[in-house]
């Protein structure tokens, strides 16, 4: 999961190098709703927050 | 007609900055977890990425011109780097918590700081002080809107600074997608920072 959220941003980058292409913030975004996943996936809710939710 | 105060190429050259303080960060903490031979955590991890993304929102900037759009890339970016550092931060800012049960303890030691120190601060918070610093200067950018206007020939000199900004981008990122593949695989990454790659075990 981690290695895809950042081979987005390497995509994303790479296109911009070369094609300059203008659809690269939908890959930061994409990449960005992946870390959400994992670090949703990574907090305890229950425990580990510290707060009664 | 008056000259903006800040002209698209000033806009340019000021994203190009940001855009290598931010490949700096991710060199420097490279240099960190190879010298002190640490893993990065999963939420370390996770605030590379948004620095990432902040950095490819200013290399937007650069390479394309300067566009609300770009500048909302980075400032969403820090707000989600934001959320990690304070996460993690208040994890380790209070040492009566253990982190294992979630309950109160009376041992001080029982949430020590992940990783080294530098310059008297833990990785984390200085993500903390970096994605604040990186949303206050998003918000002054957008306040200067003579930048949005449609430029003039671009410079060669611009051009090249972009092309060599992108170039270092493209390959700490995809020296980062590399290391981030050894270190966890395909799976989750490990969270207690030894020195245990995924391709070792």
């Amino acid at each position: 999961m981690m290695t895809l959220a950042f081979g987005l941003l390497t995509v994303s980058s790479f296109f911009l190098w070369f094609n300059k292409a203008r659809w690269g913030w939908s890959l930061v975004l994409a990449a960005l709703v992946i870390g959400i996943i994992i670090f949703v996936q990574d907090v305890d809710f229950s425990t580990n927050l510290g707060i009664q939710l | 007609m008056s000259r903006p105060i800040v002209s698209p190429e000033l806009a340019r050259v000021l994203n190009f900055v940001g855009m290598m303080a931010m490949v700096g960060v991710l060199i420097g903490a490279y240099i960190i977890q190879f010298y002190y031979r640490e893993l990065p955590c999963t939420l370390c991890l996770l605030q590379r990425l948004a620095m990432v993304g902040v950095a490819v929102g200013a290399a937007m900037n650069l390479m394309l011109g300067p566009d609300p759009r770009h500048y909302g890339v980075c400032l969403i970016s820090a707000a989600f780097g934001l959320t990690i550092s304070v996460r993690q931060s208040m994890l380790h800012i209070n040492p009566f918590f253990d982190k294992t049960t979630g309950l109160p303890t009376m041992e001080a030691t029982a949430n020590a700081p992940f990783g080294e120190s530098i310059f008297g601060l833990n990785m984390y918070v200085w993500g903390l002080v970096i994605f604040g610093t990186v949303m206050l200067a998003v918000g002054i950018a957008q306040l200067f809107h003579g930048q949005f206007e449609p430029s003039k020939k671009e410079p060669k000199w611009l051009s090249q600074l972009a092309t060599i900004g992108v170039r270092s981008l493209v390959v700490v990122v995809a020296l980062q997608t590399v290391t981030t593949f050894l270190e966890c695989g395909p799976g989750d990454c490990p969270n207690n920072g030894v020195w245990d790659w995924w391709i070792l075990r």
